[in-house]
């Protein structure tokens, strides 16, 4: 119930195709990923892990939504989900993911790699293991274009040196030819980028696909991916665990914790106030160099709870400073307690910011 | 405060003594830990298949009564001849065909149908994976000797029969490491990307998976020769080989058996051959191995 009035919000909040590039279909003028009441159990043994609750968010096409979270906080399995990389038989899916207007959960495995083959890429975390170490990446490349497009080789080759050159890979036409343990972590991430390219997909997932890379080639890889998103017009999902990402490179987050979205909103009004206990410590945990020199570097007290327990009140709640008695006994919702901006707190209010330390 | 600290450049260098080793060592650019045992597994391969044409060596049953059990370095018999007048050498030979068709064969065998049941195992999983591992689990806990002789009895014994009673032992094996290398690949972030882009799960498999588990399965594959060739040896030992007169390693060891202490010659020689193959086999193996764990 509270879900869905943060959904409805939200859904005449974000603006339809901003970038005005030509829509292929009128189907596309609404939001083109959306995910409703998702939820994702694991059974491991006798006991279950719910390692995404209820979790409903949807991106418009050209727009960026960044979800944010510790290690564990489901923020990963909620992209394999989307991708329909769970299909183990000890994986229970929940909800409901729409792309483009169709249902993909439940869809067979032939009709989903139909649908999402061509329209949905990933940019996996670790460069290292995202390359087949016994082909030349060009190659890689090329196999992935005539995947999809009947080409022919030489074409397909062209295309695949001109992705590399916009992925700003320096002199593509010998990069072509190279192998994988050639290049270094932040060029492998833009031959990986070039791959994900080659289907001009409509949405990009990118997993930690800054997380392997040192912080300036960090910062390089994430221009070049809102560069790419602009010309190719695509939607992105970034997850990252680095809210300095998202501040900088998203139009809207969604802060994720112990599988449940614990606050939402587009990232301008989230940086103006966070209202989430849990997103105000995070961007505490944010190094910055305006500290003191040789100071701690600020942790959230504590680690996330076991999932496979069922919990009782908020998650958060034996890590919170701001802890009440009933945040141990009930479970706030996700409330829209501000025009588009979302959280899940019993206790900060539209009122009262969280008091910045 | 730096400058008062010594440079480097003034310290003394130290004495590093390059260690010796045949693995650093490199013969025209190719490491001589892979090429000794290698150039000497072909070079007795090339003795046993066209030694005896190339040199006029004698059938190994053209045996001269009149030239019976000559001691090693006679006239015309290097290794001399025995009761039946055969020559030694070319026994050795032809018998070391056996030997190496047999090791090859059944190797090859359990590559090929191996590498297949492991890798969809590996690869596919659920309930397909459960019953071919627990079949082969089932094959490998038979000792493979025992399992090779009675296949061999029940089948008749020929060189085919041979290689395909070796092949239960090979495959089960070749079979666990496959899916073994194939789990490991299996869950790296270009088979999700593969698989996301829509490759067909086959095409998948010949593209990523296979080249990523070859390097392990040609060194087993080349180590599960000499094992091969020593379990051939063994059947032929027992008498439930390859039959005479066609003559193997194993079957002249087992006649030299009797004359031991009179002519020690009849078991060293084909042993001597069983050996320095069997060892190229396991250093050449081993070498590859290294490098491969080196490159990772």
């Amino acid at each position: 119930m509270a879900v869905s009035r943060s959904d409805r919000a939200l859904k005449s909040a974000v603006a339809p195709n901003a970038s005005g590039a030509a829509a292929p279909s009128p189907a596309t003028a609404g939001r083109l990923l959306e995910v409703e009441h998702l939820e994702v159990a694991f059974q491991v043994g006798a006991s279950t892990v719910h390692a995404v609750n209820d979790v409903s968010f949807g991106i418009a096409e050209g727009r960026t939504l960044g979800i944010i979270g510790e290690s564990g906080s489901g923020k990963s399995v909620t992209a394999r989900t989307i991708l329909g990389l769970l299909r183990a038989s000890n994986v229970r899916v929940g909800g409901s993911i729409r792309f483009d207007g169709t249902e993909l959960l439940g869809l067979s495995e032939r009709r989903l790699s139909e649908l999402r083959g061509s329209q949905i890429a990933l940019v996996p975390q670790d460069p290292t293991r995202s390359l087949n170490p016994t082909v030349q990446i060009g190659k890689q490349i090329v196999e992935a274009i005539r995947l999809h497009e009947a080409v022919p080789r030489e074409a397909a080759k062209r295309r695949a040196i001109d992705l590399l050159g916009r992925v700003r890979l320096p002199s593509p036409n010998q990069r072509f030819f190279e192998y994988p343990h050639q290049l270094s972590g932040g060029m492998r991430q833009r031959a990986v980028i070039a791959m994900a390219l080659s289907c001009s997909p409509r949405l990009l997932i990118a997993d930690e696909a800054t997380t392997a890379l040192d912080v300036t080639t960090q910062a390089q890889i994430m221009e070049l991916l809102m560069d790419l998103q602009r010309d190719f017009n695509m939607a992105m999902l970034v997850i990252s665990h680095d809210i300095a990402i998202a501040a900088a490179y998203t139009d809207e987050v969604a802060v994720m914790y112990a599988g449940r979205v614990v606050e939402h909103a587009p990232t301008g009004r989230l940086l103006e106030g966070v209202r989430m206990p849990y997103t105000q410590a995070l961007l505490e945990a944010v190094p910055t160099i305006d500290r003191a020199p040789h100071a701690p570097l600020r942790v959230v007290p504590g680690v996330p709870p076991d999932p496979t327990h069922a919990i009782v009140g908020c998650a958060f709640a034996k890590r919170c400073p701001l802890v009440q008695e009933i945040c141990t006994t009930e479970t706030p919702a996700l409330l829209e307690h501000l025009p588009l901006h979302s959280w899940a707190c019993f206790v900060s209010g539209p009122e009262v910011a969280v008091e910045r330390r | 405060m730096a400058a008062q600290l010594p440079s480097i450049r003034a310290l003394p260098r130290p004495a590093v003594r390059p260690r010796l080793s045949v693995r650093r060592l490199r013969l025209a650019g190719l490491p001589l830990d892979v090429v000794i045992p290698a150039s000497v597994f072909v070079l007795v391969a090339l003795a046993c298949f066209v030694g005896p044409a190339l040199f006029h060596i004698q059938g190994p049953s053209a045996g001269n009564l009149l030239a019976t059990n000559l001691p090693p370095l006679s006239a015309g018999h290097l290794f001399g001849t025995n009761a039946l007048g055969d020559d030694l050498l070319s026994l050795c030979l032809f018998g070391g065909r056996v030997s190496i068709e047999v090791g090859l064969g059944s190797v090859g065998l359990g590559l090929v149908i191996g590498t297949a049941l492991g890798v969809s195992a590996g690869f596919f999983g659920g309930p397909a994976e459960a019953t071919i591992m627990r079949v082969l689990d089932m094959l490998l806990a038979f000792p493979s000797l025992v399992i090779a002789a009675t296949i061999t009895t029940y089948l008749g014994q020929n060189e085919h029969n041979v290689i395909f009673a070796i092949a239960f032992f090979t495959v089960p094996a070749m079979a666990r490491l496959a899916r073994a290398s194939t789990l490991k690949v299996r869950d790296r972030d270009y088979i999700a990307v593969a698989r996301i882009s829509g490759r067909p799960p086959r095409a998948i498999v010949v593209r990523h998976v296979l080249p990523n588990i070859a390097p392990q399965l040609m060194t087993f594959s080349i180590l599960m020769v000499g094992t091969a060739i020593l379990i051939e040896a063994a059947l032929s030992f027992l008498g439930l080989g390859v039959p005479p007169p066609q003559p193997s390693w194993g079957q002249l060891i087992a006649a030299g058996q009797n004359v031991l202490q009179t002519q020690p010659w009849f078991i060293f020689e084909p042993g001597a051959f069983l050996l320095v193959t069997v060892l190229c086999l396991n250093l050449l193996g081993d070498a590859l191995r290294i490098r491969w764990a080196e490159e990772r």
